[in-house]
Formats: structure tokens, sequence, C-alpha cells
């Protein structure tokens, strides 16, 4: 019996509310519990993404008979322990590798990713959803989180 | 834990098809003795690059862990490939 359930009865025996008032109370809470349980599926659904999906489907015209199709599926874990690899490259390595992003426009520091963030950008991944419509080859591809 | 089973499927342009059930397990202990063979030259390599050769392993174990779940199907002008890890 849930906590607000044993509140109203407590409250009709007290004589605080009638029986009516009780039937009524007891209505709202039965149709609001399971509206509170799908939300709350939802949203656990939603907090802790599984997998990054990466799907192409190419009509191409370049001689092939038929349609090509591609469908990964990554892991989380697998980019959480691949992004662990860059606190793996040696220093000189690294610094290399950050001299070359910044020099194409990514001022990005590799030694900067910390697990804390690394969670924080595998959060934000959950809603992610990215799609290339390519008209003129009838490309389309999708990554997103699932 | 690592990866035990892939499933590899291969269908050709003739829908003729196989699935080849791989026993993970018995490929690392196969490699087993080659790892242990390798495992001082990792660490003079880690030595050398000024790596922690502990936390070398251990992101190599989580790697070889995460792969678990992984799926890459390929279609392509009737024939397909799909590769599971299990």
């Amino acid at each position: 019996m849930s906590e607000q359930r044993r509140q109203v009865l407590q409250m009709l025996a007290e004589g605080k509310i009638t029986a009516d008032e009780a039937e009524r109370l007891i209505g709202a809470l039965e149709k609001e519990q399971p509206a509170s349980a799908n939300g709350g599926s939802e949203s656990g659904a939603k907090a802790q993404p599984k997998y990054l999906r990466v799907v192409v489907d190419a009509q191409n015209g370049h001689g092939y008979r038929g349609p090509t199709s591609v469908n990964i599926r990554v892991p989380m874990q697998l980019l959480r322990a691949g992004v662990k690899l860059a606190s793996l490259i040696p220093v000189q390595a690294r610094d290399q590798v950050n001299h070359a992003m910044r020099d194409r426009g990514l001022p990005f520091d590799l030694s900067q990713i910390k697990p804390e963030n690394l969670e924080e950008l595998i959060e934000q991944l959950n809603d992610l959803t990215i799609d290339v419509d390519e008209s003129h080859s009838q490309t389309k591809v999708k990554v997103f989180c699932e | 834990m690592i990866p035990l089973v892939a499933a590899v499927s291969i269908r050709d342009r003739r829908s003729r098809s196989f699935r080849l059930w791989i026993p993970l397990a018995l490929v690392w202990l196969l490699l087993l003795p080659v790892a242990l063979l390798l495992l001082p030259v990792m660490f003079v390599a880690c030595w050398a690059g000024r790596i922690d050769p502990i936390r070398a392993l251990s992101v190599f174990w989580q790697i070889l862990s995460a792969l678990k779940g992984s799926n890459i199907e390929l279609n392509d002008d009737g024939s397909s490939v799909r590769i599971h890890v299990f």
C-alpha cells in the first residue's frame, strides 16, 4: 500500500474526511500512479543510453544493383574505454596531437578529458540524433543513442 | 567480463548463407601464452613512453570487455555480413 493511500485511510479513520471524499482521493491517486510509473520508466530509459547506433542507407546509382546499408551498434562502454586511451598517449605525442588539432581549428587539449567530463558527454549523447540526408545520391545517415 | 562468443553471418547474392560461431574463450586461451611473452615488451614500451603499465593493461582490459554487445551489419547489392559479439 502506498504512503498516500495510507494517509487517506488514516484521515478517514480519524473522521477528518468522509467516505465519499476518501473514495475520490483514492480514485485520484490510482489515476496518478500509472501516469507517474510511465513517466518514471521514460526518464529511466533516457538516463542511460547503452549503445551508439550508426545507420547508413544508400540507394546509389553507381553500377550497384541493390541498396547499400550499414548498421553499426557500438556499446557506450567502448566509448568510455576508448576515451581513456587518450590518457595513455605519451606526453610528446599528445602535444603533437593537440598542436595538429589546433592548426585545424580545433583548440582541444586531450589531457583535459577527465572521467567526469566523459560521463557528462555520454549523458548528453542521450539526446543526440544526427540525420544526414544527401538528396543527389539518396544517402541517409542516422546517428543516435538507444 | 570479456566477450566469450562471436557470431559471423554471411549471405551472398544467391542467398546462400552460413553462420559461424567463434568461441572467443578458446581464442583468448590460445593467445594467453603470446600475451605473456609480449608482456615484458609492453612493460619496456610503457617505460620508454612514461606510461603506467598497470593503467595501460587496465584500459586494454576495459576495451576488450566493452566489445560485448557490439554489432556490425553490412548489406550491399544483395549480399550481407553481420558480426555480433556476445
